[in-house]
C-alpha cells in the first residue's frame, strides 16, 4: 500500500488526468442515462401520469394510441365486463394548433371530465372542465396559465387553465382538454369527418380488482381489442423499444470503452514498471502485497472519477436548455456505476496476473540476458 | 515490411484480442449501417417513389400526409401554375390488417393514388383490389390473397406486388382513390375527406421548368394555403427520420472512435513489450520510420482481416435476424464501413509514434 500511495503522491499529473478522462467518460453514460429518462418520460408521460390504470386500444392498433379508433359497440362491451369500475372515452391526435399567430405541433388529447384520463401531474391551475378549457405541458414553455390557442382554420379556441409536468405525448407540447373540445377541433381540422370516435378507453377497476386482473379479463372477453395496464401501455408504447435499444448500444459501447482505457493504462503502468515490481518482489514484497496496491489505485482513480462525473452531471442538469426535463434518477446511476467498476476491475485482472506472474529470480537473470521470460 | 508480416504469420495469438475486438466492432458498425439504410428505406419509400419532383401539402400539416388537405378548389388552382404538368391526388391510411392463417397482424399503409409511382402499375380499376409491397411477404401475405383492413374487416384482393414503396415503416398496399375513401370510411371516419379532396397532390413538372420555382409559384398561386416542398424535403421531413439519423450516426461515430481507441491501446502496449528489440534494430540501422511503418502495416492488416470476418459475421446475423427487421445490408455500406475501418486504424497506431521515435538505440546494450 505504501508503495501505490508514494507512486500516486509522485504522479499526481498521470493519475490526476486519468481520473479526469474516466470521470468525463462516466459523466458521458450518467447524462445518456439521464437523457434518457427524460426522453421516454416525454414520449409516454401522458400515458404514465393520467387517472386510468388500465388503458384499452383497439387490437390492430398495435398499442399507438392515435393509431387507435373504438366504436361505441367496442366501448359498451368493455364497460359491462365484470371488474370495470369507471371508465372514460380518450381521444389522441396530433394537430396543429395557432398560439399568438404561429402554427405549432401540438399533441391533444381529451377525456371526459370527472371519468379517467384525467392528467395527474398538475403544477398550477386546475383541470379542464368545459369545452373552452385546456391543461398543457408546462416543459415546452410554449403555453401559460389565461394563453388562448386555436386550430389553424379557427373554430374552438382553448384558454390555459392548468399546467401539467411529465405529462408530455410524443415529445409535442401536450394540451388536455374535454372530449367536446377534443372533437371540436379534430371536426375543425378536417370538416369532412363524418364522426370523431374515442382512441382508447381509460379505466379504474373496481374496488378489490388489480389492474391486472381487469386487463386480462378485458382482454378475455372483448376479442377486438387490447387492454393494457398503464405501466405496460407505456412500455408497449411505439418508439419507446427502439429508443431503449439505440441507448443501451451507446451507454454499453461507453461502459466497454471506461473499462477499456482503466483496463489499458494500468495493464501499461504494470509493462513500464515490470522491473521495480521484480525488484521488489525479489526484496520480499509479497505477491499479495503488489496487487493490494494495484487494486487500491484502481479503486482510487475510479472513485475520484465517480465525483467528477456526478459533479458534471449536477451542474448540466441544472443549466443544460435540452427542451426535455433533466430529473437525475439515482438507481439507474447505481447500476451504470456497478457496471463500470465491475467491468474496469475485470479489465485490471490482466494486469494483476501480470503482477502475480512476476518471478523475483528475473531481477537478477533478466530475459535480456537469456534469464526465463 | 517482410519482417511485420512475418511477425503476423509466426505469432498471429498475439494479435488475436485487437483482432476479435475489431471483428465484432466491424459487424456492429455494418449492422447499425445497415438498420440505419433499412429504417429510411422503410420510412420514406412511398413517397421517393412518386413520379413527380413536387408535393403539395396544406400549409398547416406541417409536411405530414395524414394530417394534410387539399380540397378540389386548390387543385384546380396548382393545375393552372404554369411549369406544372401532371397533378395527381394522393392519400393514406395507417391500419391493421388481419392476413388469414396469420396469428400476428400486419401494419399496412394503404394509399389512394392517381398518378402511378415508380414501379407501380395505373391504379387498378376495380375497388377492393391493392398492389402489396413486396415486404408483406414476411406476414405470409400472398398474391391472389384477401386481406382484411381495420376494425370494420374491410376487404382488399391482392392483385400484384410492387417494392421498395413502404411508409413510415408500414408494408404498402396500393389501390385507387374509390378504396382508399372506402377503407377511410370503414376504418378512419376522422379522416375521411370529401370527393375530390386528397391529402396531398403529387406534381410533375414540364421539361424546361424549374421545380424549385413551380413549388413556389404554386404556392403564391393558393395564397399560402399550401406548402409545396421537393420529393426528398418531403421524404426528410416523416416524423422521426432527422433524429434516427442523427442518433444512429452518433453510434457509428462513436464505434469508430473506440476502433481507433482499441488499436491504439494494443499497439502501445505492444510496442512497450518489443521495446528491447526496437532498440536491437535500431542500433544495427533501422530508422524510426521503418520501424513505424511496420507498426502501421500490421494495424492495416489487422483492419482489413478483421473487416473480412466482421462481415462475414454481420451476413451471418442478418440472416437470422427476423424479416420484419428493417436490416438492409448493402455493398456500398460495407465499402464505408471498411474504408473507415481502415482510416481509424491507421491513426490509432499512428498514435505510436511518438514512443517509436523516443526509443534509444543505446538501450540495446546499455
Amino acid at each position: 500500500m505504501l508503495v501505490a500511495s508514494r507512486e500516486l503522491r509522485r504522479a499526481p499529473v498521470r493519475f490526476g488526468l486519468l481520473a479526469g478522462a474516466i470521470g468525463l467518460l462516466m459523466f458521458l453514460v450518467f447524462f445518456q442515462q439521464t437523457l434518457l429518462s427524460a426522453l421516454l418520460n416525454s414520449f409516454t408521460g401522458a400515458l404514465q401520469n393520467q387517472s386510468g390504470t388500465v388503458l384499452v386500444y383497439t387490437w390492430e392498433a398495435r398499442d399507438n394510441l392515435e393509431a387507435s379508433v373504438l366504436s361505441p359497440d367496442v366501448i359498451a362491451q368493455v364497460a359491462a365486463v365484470p371488474g370495470v369500475g369507471q371508465v372514460g372515452p380518450v381521444g389522441a391526435a396530433t394537430l396543429t394548433l395557432v398560439f399568438k399567430g404561429e402554427q405549432l405541433e401540438v399533441a391533444v388529447i381529451g377525456a371526459e371530465p370527472g371519468k379517467p384520463g384525467q392528467p395527474t401531474k398538475l403544477i398550477s391551475g386546475r383541470r379542464a372542465t368545459a369545452p373552452g378549457e385546456g391543461v398543457a405541458s408546462s416543459e415546452s414553455g410554449n403555453f401559460g396559465i389565461g394563453d388562448t390557442v386555436t386550430t389553424g382554420a379557427g373554430g374552438l379556441p382553448v384558454t390555459i387553465v392548468g399546467l401539467t409536468q411529465q405529462s408530455q405525448l410524443n415529445v409535442l407540447p401536450t394540451l388536455f382538454v374535454t372530449f367536446d373540445a377534443y372533437t371540436a377541433l379534430r371536426k375543425a381540422a378536417n370538416p369532412d369527418a363524418t364522426a370523431v370516435l374515442a382512441s382508447a378507453l381509460a379505466v379504474v377497476p373496481s374496488s378489490g380488482v388489480s389492474p391486472e386482473a381487469l386487463a386480462a379479463a378485458i382482454n378475455g372477453e372483448v376479442p377486438s381489442v387490447t387492454a393494457r395496464t398503464r405501466n405496460d401501455a407505456v412500455a408497449n408504447a411505439p418508439g419507446v423499444s427502439a429508443t431503449q435499444a439505440s441507448f443501451v448500444i451507446v451507454l454499453t459501447l461507453a461502459v466497454v470503452v471506461v473499462a477499456l482505457v482503466t483496463g489499458f493504462f494500468f495493464l501499461i503502468m504494470t509493462v513500464q514498471k515490470t522491473a521495480a515490481l521484480t525488484l521488489l518482489r525479489a526484496l520480499g514484497a509479497p505477491a499479495g502485497y503488489l496487487v493490494r496496491g494495484l487494486i487500491a489505485q484502481v479503486a482510487l482513480v475510479l472513485g475520484v472519477a465517480l465525483l467528477v462525473a456526478a459533479g458534471l452531471l449536477a451542474a448540466t442538469t441544472a443549466t443544460a436548455n435540452t427542451g426535455l426535463s433533466l430529473t437525475i434518477e439515482p438507481g439507474a446511476l447505481v447500476a451504470s456505476t456497478a457496471s463500470i467498476v465491475g467491468l474496469s476491475l475485470l479489465a485490471v485482472a490482466f494486469s494483476v496476473w501480470r503482477v502475480l506472474r512476476i518471478e523475483p529470480i528475473q531481477a537478477v537473470n533478466p530475459p535480456a540476458l537469456g534469464g526465463m521470460e | 515490411m517482410k519482417l511485420a508480416l512475418l511477425e503476423l504469420r509466426r505469432r498471429p495469438w498475439r494479435f488475436a484480442p485487437a483482432v476479435l475486438a475489431l471483428v465484432l466492432l466491424t459487424a456492429l458498425l455494418l449492422i447499425l449501417g445497415g438498420l440505419l439504410d433499412g429504417l429510411y428505406t422503410g420510412f420514406t419509400g412511398a413517397l421517393r417513389a412518386q413520379p413527380g419532383p413536387l408535393l403539395v401539402y396544406s400549409a398547416d400539416a406541417k409536411v405530414s400526409v395524414p394530417r394534410s388537405r387539399i380540397d378540389a378548389a386548390m387543385t384546380t388552382e396548382v393545375k393552372q401554375v404554369p411549369g406544372v404538368e401532371q397533378v395527381g391526388g394522393l392519400g393514406t391510411a395507417l391500419l391493421g390488417a388481419e392476413v388469414s392463417d396469420q396469428a400476428a397482424q400486419a401494419s399496412v399503409a394503404l394509399f389512394g393514388y392517381q398518378l402511378a409511382p415508380r414501379g407501380v402499375p395505373a391504379p387498378p380499376e376495380i375497388t377492393g383490389q391493392v398492389y402489396a409491397d413486396t415486404s408483406l411477404k414476411a406476414y405470409g401475405v400472398k398474391e391472389g390473397q384477401t386481406l382484411l383492413l381495420g376494425p370494420k374487416r374491410y376487404p382488399v384482393l391482392v392483385v400484384g406486388w410492387v417494392s421498395d414503396t413502404n411508409f413510415m415503416l408500414q408494408g404498402s398496399l396500393w389501390g385507387s382513390v374509390d378504396t382508399w375513401r372506402e377503407v377511410l370510411a370503414s376504418a378512419r371516419p376522422d379522416l375521411v375527406m370529401a370527393p375530390g379532396t386528397y391529402q396531398v397532390l403529387t406534381v410533375s413538372t414540364t421539361q424546361a421548368a424549374d421545380p424549385a420555382r413551380v413549388a413556389a409559384a404554386i404556392d403564391a398561386a393558393t395564397n399560402g394555403t399550401t406548402h409545396t416542398v421537393m420529393r426528398s424535403v418531403a421524404s426528410d421531413s416523416l416524423p422521426g427520420i432527422k433524429q434516427q439519423r442523427s442518433t444512429f450516426i452518433a453510434i457509428i461515430s462513436t464505434t469508430f472512435f473506440v476502433v481507433a481507441l482499441v488499436v491504439a491501446l494494443f499497439f502501445v502496449l505492444l510496442i512497450l513489450e518489443r521495446f528491447g528489440m526496437y532498440a536491437v534494430f535500431k542500433a544495427i540501422g533501422a530508422s524510426s520510420g521503418q520501424l513505424f511503418s511496420q507498426v502501421v502495416l500490421q494495424a492495416g492488416v489487422i483492419a482489413v482481416l478483421a473487416f473480412m470476418l466482421g462481415t462475414l459475421l454481420a451476413v451471418g446475423v442478418g440472416a437470422l435476424i427476423p424479416p420484419q427487421v428493417p436490416l438492409q445490408l448493402t455493398a456500398g455500406r460495407a465499402i464505408e464501413v471498411g474504408a473507415g475501418l481502415l482510416v481509424m486504424a491507421t491513426l490509432g497506431s499512428a498514435l505510436s509514434l511518438r514512443r517509436v521515435v523516443s526509443i534509444d538505440p543505446a538501450t540495446a546494450i546499455s
